[in-house]
This record gives structure tokens, C-alpha cells and sequence, in this order.
């Protein structure tokens, strides 16, 4: 380790050109100049500041990530070989993201984060009812952007991971309108009754039948009721979300069902 | 031009004969990024792949793309284009521009700015950069993909896109071979086509029902092996046109939708429904509207 002492004239230091990062590397490694290092770090906090915000949307403090990405720099900088002629940042990027992805995974994370994804996932769908309670009708996604303060890719990104998730439960408690939390479960039953009336003359067809009576009915209310998703979605308490998931479910099980009827005859 | 890893692109060009499984043809508007990475979303549910590798592609792209729509063209409006190969254990996704194009020896800084190429090149098994004949620059990267299935190559190089009711700032989509990729792809970009035209969010989900629908007898009624989509938006109003279908395959698709004791789903949940003939072959209309 060579000594502190090695003073050098600060405008050195000037973290601009490619040949200085070259110059700062040589003095770092051959001669363990601290201020070299010090440069180069400046130089690339701004790359490991990028790569950090990129795992943002999980629930992890912006200055603990930043903090493994920075230490993620470090590693790189310490095992950069100039010689092979590569930029630095090219080796930088990998080790910098190899770093974050063993903090997820000694954390007990995911590398991908689907915890971040499903809480915007959530936080989308209680926008979506929020918005629709106060309005009267749904939200578009600009909408829901401007609520949440967020990009509108983000929402649209948001609303198509919503199709994909079986993990929001159908039995998670649902806001009542007088905040009392009603399951899908005690919704669907409280309906039940008079929906059984309905299917009573005799519409309900062979393959309707075979899907589950809830299910049933919230196809019901959109095709025969022509009622809105938001309307159906008042109306058995649950989100909207769920209405669509459910709705798109159930048809692409008619269709699986149709197509057998029709060939085992 | 090559930066990056070794490779020889002549010998790609001739491997890579076949039409692409997706092309899509937008214009460089950043919103059409989310296009993108939804289209991919698609591909790898129909391939079967897997989480992290879709997280893989979708950042990679997602820096190809940006630097076309903030670079490419000088703050003017212009093309991107992106092809996406899913076959023999590989994912290939080309980025293409017909903008300024690559300066030779331009440093990374100027090329793409921020941490874009190094996180291509730290994602990408292979990245390569070709000029595109006329200007402008292809980002050609090359992922890994040894779990997840094969799609077929498709067939030829298709006719040009169905007359419709098109117009010049259409969003289109070209996909082959029907099954599986209308099934996954067709919701995604309705989706997103219809939040961008200002639906709510319980239009959105109907234009989820009736991609679904569509998708799911597509490959029927598409005998020629690939299927064209092409997309109008306005505030609270989507057409889309849907070809080339064989002889009654409009009305075969509308009809397949029915539900017994629910009627045709397509037909309920659109507002208007229409099939042109197209020299031997049809197109599908459907227009989406918001009336809310």
C-alpha cells in the first residue's frame, strides 16, 4: 500500500476524458492513490446511482440500494483490468447488478422483486376503486397516473401484471363502503340467492353450467345486464381488476369447454 | 459495425433467412416503448420463458428503444422498428432506426447515452450494430434461452398490410405463427393501445375480452401462416383491422366467440364490426369505443 502522501495537483483530478480514467486507474492500482480513487468514484456514482434506481420500485430505502451499488463500484473498481481495453463501465454494469442481486437474495428477496411489482400491482387496484367510488365511473390510466403519481407505463405495466396474478387472493379483505371488509366469499353468497332465480328459466345452458355459479353470474351481468366491470365490481365487492381477471378466466375456460362439447359430437 | 463481443453478421444474416416470429412497426413516440416491452411479455409467455430472462430482455430492449426515441432522430418524429426471433434456444431481438445513424468510432457517451450500451452488452449474449441500408442504425441482440420452447419459423415474406381502415400512424404488428402468438400477444397490445386512448379502465378490460376472443380462434381462420394487426387510436375510440383471413374467416372469428346463453362475445363488447375482401383474402374490422 503506498502511502497517502502521494500528493498530486488536484486539477489532475479532472474526471472528464477517457485517457484520465486510464491515468486515474494506473495510479489507483500501481500506486494505491487514494485521490485517484477517490476521482474514479465520482467519475461512476452516477452509473451506480442509474443501476439503483432501477430496483427502486421495491420496498427497499433508495439509500440502502444505493449503498450496495456503491459498494458493487468499489468491486469493479478494484478488479478493472485497463489492459484489456474494454471501458470500464462494460465490466462495471455486471458487477454492479451482481452485487444487488446477492443483497436481494441474502436479504430473502427475489433478484426481480415481485414483492415491489405486486404492492404497485395493489396500489394500482385501490386507486382504480378509489377513483371509481368518488367519480362514479372508472379511471382511465392517466387517471390512475395522475392519482398515483407515477408514469403511465408504469399503470399500464401495473393493470397487465394484474391479469397474471392468481397471488391477490380472492379471499383478501375488500374495503366496504362503510369500512366494514367483506370477502369475495360473503359477497358472492349474499348475490347468490337471487341469481339462482334467474338461471331458473332456463337460459343457462349446458356448458354455462359446468363453470362455478359466482362466475356465472358476473358473466351474466356484463353480457345479458350489459352492467359497466365497475358496476359489476359494486356489486359483488370485489375490484374491478378481479372482475376482469375473473371474466377473462371464465370465458377462456367456455371456449375450452365449447370446443370439447363440439368434438364429442 | 461490430462492438462488443466477437461475431460475424454475414453469416447471421443467412441464418436468421426466415421472417421474424414479430415485427413491429411504430413510430419512435416514447409511449410505444411499453409497446414493446409488452410484446415481449407476450413472446415469453408463449415460449415458455422464464421470469429472469424476460426481466433480462425487456431491460436490454428497453435501452435500445430509448435511444431511438431520444436520439434517433433529432427530436423529429420517425420510425422504430423491432424484430423479435424466438427459435432454436435463442431470442433475437433486433432494434432498428432510420435516423441519423452510427457516427464510426463514436464514443459510447455519444452513442447511447447514460448506462444503455453497457447494459446491453452486460445483458445480451451477443450485441452487434449494423447500419440499415438508407441511414439510420440496428441494434441486433442475441439472448440465451435454453429452457424455453421454439416457435416454427414462419413461412416466406408476407403480403403487405390489409387495407382497412388504416391510417399513416397505425401501429402495426406482424405475427407468426398464429398459434401461439396471437393468443399471448393480441391482449397485450390491445391493452396498452387502449389505455394510451384514453379508455377507462373497464373499457380496457372489455378490449382484453375481445383480443382474447379473436386470439383464441385466430390461428382457424389465418390459413396463410402469419396474421397482421394493425391499430388506430384516437381519444376513447381503437380500430383495428385483422388479416389476412381466409374466405369467411371474418365471419367465421365473430361467430366462434359465441357463448351459449351469452351470445358472440366480440360482437357485444364492440361497437362496430365489419369484413373487407381483400383480393383473395379478408380483413376483420373492430372498432372500440369509450362512451362513457
Amino acid at each position: 500500500m503506498a502511502s497517502t502522501a502521494a500528493v498530486v495537483p488536484t486539477q489532475g483530478l479532472a474526471p472528464s476524458k477517457t485517457d484520465d480514467v486510464a491515468e486515474l486507474f494506473e495510479r489507483w492500482h500501481r500506486h494505491a492513490d487514494p485521490m485517484a480513487r477517490e476521482a474514479l468514484v465520482r467519475r461512476f456514482m452516477p452509473l451506480a446511482r442509474r443501476l439503483a434506481r432501477r430496483y427502486e420500485r421495491s420496498s427497499e430505502p433508495f439509500e440502502d440500494l444505493l449503498q450496495v451499488a456503491s459498494l458493487g463500484l468499489l468491486k469493479a473498481l478494484d478488479r478493472f483490468d485497463p489492459k484489456r481495453g474494454h471501458p470500464f463501465s462494460s465490466f462495471a454494469v455486471p458487477t454492479i447488478l451482481g452485487e444487488m442481486r446477492r443483497y436481494f437474495r441474502d436479504s430473502g428477496w427475489s433478484v426481480h422483486v415481485p414483492r415491489g411489482e405486486q404492492e404497485r400491482a395493489l396500489k394500482v387496484r385501490d386507486a382504480q376503486e378509489s377513483f371509481a367510488n368518488e367519480h362514479g365511473h372508472a379511471p382511465t390510466v392517466n387517471q390512475l397516473a395522475e392519482y398515483l403519481e407515477v408514469d403511465s407505463g408504469e399503470v399500464i405495466e401495473a393493470l397487465q401484471a394484474i391479469q397474471a396474478y392468481e397471488a391477490l387472493s380472492l379471499d383478501a379483505p375488500r374495503p366496504g363502503a362503510d369500512g366494514d371488509a367483506m370477502t369475495y366469499g360473503e359477497a358472492v353468497g349474499h348475490e347468490d340467492e337471487r341469481y339462482e332465480l334467474v338461471e331458473l328459466d332456463a337460459t343457462v345452458t349446458a356448458v354455462l353450467e359446468r363453470i362455478p355459479a359466482r362466475e356465472r353470474m358476473i358473466l351474466r351481468m356484463r353480457f345479458v345486464e350489459d352492467l359497466t366491470q365497475t358496476e359489476i365490481a359494486a356489486r359483488v365487492g370485489v375490484s374491478q381488476m378481479q372482475v376482469s381477471r375473473l371474466l377473462r378466466r371464465s370465458l377462456d375456460q367456455l371456449r375450452a369447454l365449447t370446443q370439447d362439447t363440439k368434438k364429442a359430437l | 459495425m461490430t462492438r462488443g463481443v466477437e461475431s460475424v453478421c454475414t453469416d447471421r444474416r443467412t441464418g436468421m433467412a426466415a421472417p421474424p416470429n414479430i415485427r413491429l412497426d411504430l413510430s419512435n413516440r416514447p409511449e410505444n416503448v411499453v409497446l414493446v416491452r409488452e410484446t415481449l411479455a407476450g413472446v415469453a409467455e408463449a415460449i415458455g420463458l422464464d421470469a429472469a430472462d424476460l426481466d433480462d430482455i425487456r431491460t436490454a430492449v428497453t435501452e435500445a428503444c430509448n435511444n431511438v426515441v431520444l436520439h434517433a432522430y433529432e427530436g423529429e418524429e420517425g420510425g422504430l422498428e423491432v424484430e423479435i426471433y424466438a427459435m432454436g434456444g435463442v431470442c433475437s431481438v433486433f432494434v432498428r432506426d432510420r435516423g441519423i445513424g452510427l457516427q464510426p468510432h463514436a464514443s459510447e457517451d455519444q452513442w447511447i447515452v447514460g448506462i444503455g450500451l453497457p447494459v446491453i452488452e452486460a445483458l445480451a449474449h451477443r450485441v452487434d450494430f449494423e447500419e440499415t441500408p438508407g441511414g439510420g442504425t440496428e441494434v441486433r441482440m442475441e439472448f440465451a434461452t435454453p429452457g424455453a420452447q421454439t416457435l416454427e419459423p414462419p413461412e416466406g415474406e408476407a403480403a403487405g398490410f390489409p387495407n382497412g381502415v388504416l391510417g399513416a400512424g397505425a401501429t402495426k404488428v406482424t405475427i407468426a405463427p398464429v398459434a401461439p402468438l396471437a393468443r399471448t400477444v393480441l391482449p397485450r397490445l390491445l391493452g396498452v393501445l387502449a389505455a394510451r386512448a384514453h379508455f377507462s379502465t373497464d373499457r380496457i378490460s372489455d378490449a382484453l375480452l375481445v383480443a382474447d376472443a379473436l386470439g383464441a380462434h385466430a390461428s382457424r381462420s389465418a390459413s396463410a401462416g402469419h396474421l397482421r394487426i394493425a391499430v388506430s387510436i384516437e381519444p376513447r375510440n381503437l380500430e383495428l383491422s385483422l388479416g389476412p383471413l381466409d374466405s369467411g374467416g371474418g365471419r367465421e372469428l365473430i361467430s366462434g366467440s359465441t357463448v351459449d346463453g351469452l351470445g358472440r362475445v366480440i360482437e357485444k363488447l364492440s361497437d362496430h364490426l365489419s369484413v373487407a375482401v381483400d383480393g383473395t383474402y379478408e380483413v376483420l374490422d373492430v372498432q372500440l369505443i369509450d362512451r362513457r
